[in-house]
């Protein structure tokens, strides 16, 4: 089945700056892939680049095979689901739809057939005669899924395109893209900044910072099983400690201030400084006269009500502060400001990593258009 | 405590003094000065037309005393009526040909410019940008005077007359064609012609599908206000005329006026504003027309135009 695409050590510098700085990706055929990263990262550029808006300053883009790094837009068998939509506003949905056809060349019937079709698939019957302005957020989405689906493009790019729409309408629309992309089997490349939606739907995802790729996975690998410190921070929280790996083999034995722990979680063989990190819902407080292996004392900094959980911020004795997510199930939980705790960090919890120097990202989510 | 709960209601009430100083110092309330001031402007403005359009409908030959309605100043007065005097039929004859060339040459061109100027990136590009707006900037009596000396030294096959007359007009209205096209393109972005070549469409086609239908509220504007500026235009017309069958309507009422005033140049100064006005209204409906729907985008023909003041 044809919609594989390969990028070979791809660059675009824009002047002195590199946007994208070397990518190596496959993407096979019919896979949900997402490029997730910051603002800045080059996922859009790399994006653009396969969709032909932007030419490579070096490297090759296939296409099954074919290099088309240097073949305009229009020649391509892409499509491109813009952030914006483009959809022409001075043409009606069916209008916009069929413009790819008209360019084909295909027969007056048939492209009213395939408009129609492709309009049921998105859900838009009845739609045909309105113009994108009189038309929500979400139906002029899927304006934009049908008016590049009718074309049967063997990829389709998507450049961010539940950005511009509410929460609760994106979650409806993550779960129908995904099932939209199993219907129709073909390559989906799909551009976020938003880690949530990037876990949701991809097959496998590509996390990308300073315009490298720091780690390509499937969705459970790379929340679980971080490779570096950048990915680790980006997707969701993550605690992050300065920490000395002192000795061990499968089983890490790392120095933290006073504290030795033992982590059993990625580059367990480095010697010397590290980085470890653990996920806020893997710290277990428990009281202060607790005592056991991997064990830290600390104190209740601030607590934070979440809703379906509470975060509770603990200053460490080693100095650092971790955050740690305590599930509500209804009880209330004992820890006040200033209640001294022991932080049980489990070592099959503790994933020692390799530091890239990859800028982290910043640690609150809004939203940020790359 | 349920008394107490509502103390406005035993404060005691706002003084007259209170409430009309409240009144005048709200920043908040209604704009009263400036909507008084914007009325007294318009007063002003207009009652001078007003007047004029007033006396072209005068019977007697007086243009400061009103004697009553009649048409005899456009229709009937066998030797100085618009319609029966032959140089104010020429005067508006050469002042629509004029504008309706004008407007064929400049438009067309002045898209061409602006869709090259506004892709155009590097070297140069600024300067022909800021070189476009010169012309809006270089006073017109400058202009006159430097058209008529090429045109009378340097291209020497350019005779004064309407082909120099027409040469100047477009010289001059290029400008806001290129001004007002290249606003709608920044305002309406790349994306749409991305998108068309993300469909397919060739760089042509996404120019002839896509572009211009979105530009046709533009190119529709800055038509209207070629013709209309080319319509009044004096200076250049003046400087690049022959006599003769050149004289334009501006130049037929200055020299008019200067000479022996009657109601007949009241009658073709209004056929003029009205035309003016017909013109800008069209232009400016027929831009609501297209732009419907996308009011929310951009600021509409406001935005498009905010890049200078005509």
């Amino acid at each position: 089945m044809a919609g594989e695409v390969t990028l070979v050590d791809l660059v675009k510098r824009f002047g002195d700056v590199a946007a994208v700085d070397g990518i190596n990706l496959e993407m096979p055929s019919g896979e949900f892939f997402s490029m997730l990263g910051p603002s800045g990262c080059g996922k859009t550029t790399t994006l653009r680049m396969i969709a032909g808006f932007e030419q490579p300053t070096e490297g090759r883009i296939l296409l099954d095979g074919n290099d088309m790094a240097y073949t305009p837009p229009h020649k391509r068998n892409v499509n491109t689901v813009f952030q914006s939509y483009a959809l022409f506003p001075h043409l009606n949905v069916a209008d916009n739809v069929a413009f790819g056809l008209k360019r084909q060349k295909v027969g007056k019937h048939e492209i009213r057939e395939r408009v129609a079709e492709t309009l049921e698939l998105v859900q838009l019957t009845g739609f045909e005669r309105r113009k994108p302005a009189q038309m929500s957020g979400g139906q002029q989405q899927r304006v934009a899924l049908a008016r590049a689906l009718v074309l049967k493009p063997s990829v389709l790019l998507l450049d961010e395109p539940l950005g511009a729409l509410d929460a609760k309408l994106r979650k409806a629309l993550q779960i129908e893209l995904k099932a939209l992309q199993q219907q129709v089997g073909i390559t989906f490349i799909y551009v976020t900044h938003d880690q949530e939606e990037a876990l949701t739907m991809s097959d496998r995802i590509a996390v990308m910072a300073d315009g490298k790729v720091e780690q390509v996975a499937p969705p459970r690998e790379v929340y679980e099983e971080p490779s570096t410190v950048f990915v680790a921070d980006f997707l969701g929280v993550s605690n992050l400690m300065d920490a000395e790996a002192v000795g061990g083999a499968n089983i890490c034995r790392l120095q933290l201030g006073d504290f030795e722990l033992d982590a059993t979680q990625g580059k367990t063989d480095a010697r010397g400084p590290v980085q470890v990190t653990i996920r806020p819902e893997r710290v277990h407080l428990e009281p202060q006269e607790s005592t056991g292996q991997n064990h830290i004392p600390g104190m209740v900094e601030r607590l934070v009500y979440l809703g379906n959980s509470v975060q509770v911020i603990v200053h460490l004795a080693i100095g650092t502060t971790i955050q740690a997510l305590v599930q509500n199930v209804g009880t209330e939980i004992p820890w006040k400001q200033g209640t001294a705790v022991q932080a049980h960090l489990p070592a099959d919890a503790l994933r020692v990593l390799e530091d890239t120097g990859a800028a982290l990202a910043p640690l609150d989510e809004g939203a940020v258009p790359a | 405590m349920s008394d107490a709960a509502l103390p406005t209601a035993h404060a005691p009430t706002a003084s007259l003094w209170q409430r009309t100083h409240g009144w005048i110092t709200n920043p908040w309330g209604r704009p009263r000065f400036l909507v008084l001031i914007t009325w007294g402007y318009m007063v002003w403005a207009i009652v001078p037309v007003i007047i004029a359009i007033q006396f072209s409908f005068n019977e007697t030959r007086s243009r400061t005393i009103w004697s009553g309605f009649s048409l005899r100043w456009y229709t009937w007065d066998p030797s100085d009526s618009v319609m029966n005097d032959p140089s104010l039929r020429q005067a508006l004859a050469q002042s629509f040909k004029l504008a309706g060339a004008d407007v064929l040459v400049a438009v067309p061109i002045g898209v061409a410019l602006a869709l090259g100027l506004a892709r155009w990136r590097g070297r140069g590009s600024g300067t022909s940008n800021f070189i476009m707006l010169f012309p809006l900037v270089t006073p017109e009596i400058v202009m006159g005077v430097s058209l008529l000396l090429v045109f009378t030294h340097i291209f020497t096959f350019v005779h004064t007359g309407t082909l120099a007359q027409i040469l100047g007009h477009v010289t001059f209205s290029i400008s806001y064609v290129v001004v007002i096209v290249r606003g709608r393109l920044f305002s309406i972005g790349r994306q749409y012609e991305e998108a068309a070549a993300d469909l397919g469409a060739s760089p042509g086609v996404a120019l002839y599908r896509v572009l211009l239908p979105l530009l046709t509220p533009a190119i529709v504007a800055s038509a209207a206000i070629v013709f209309a500026l080319s319509i009044d235009d004096f200076v250049i017309s003046f400087w690049l005329s022959n006599g003769g069958g050149t004289v334009t309507v501006p130049m037929q009422i200055y020299a008019a006026t200067r000479a022996a005033p009657l109601p007949s140049t009241n009658a073709i100064a209004t056929i003029m504003v009205a035309v003016t006005l017909l013109t800008v209204l069209a232009g400016f409906l027929v831009y609501r027309v297209f732009t419907r729907g996308e009011r929310v985008a951009g600021g509409g023909m406001v935005g498009d135009m905010a890049a200078f003041d005509i």
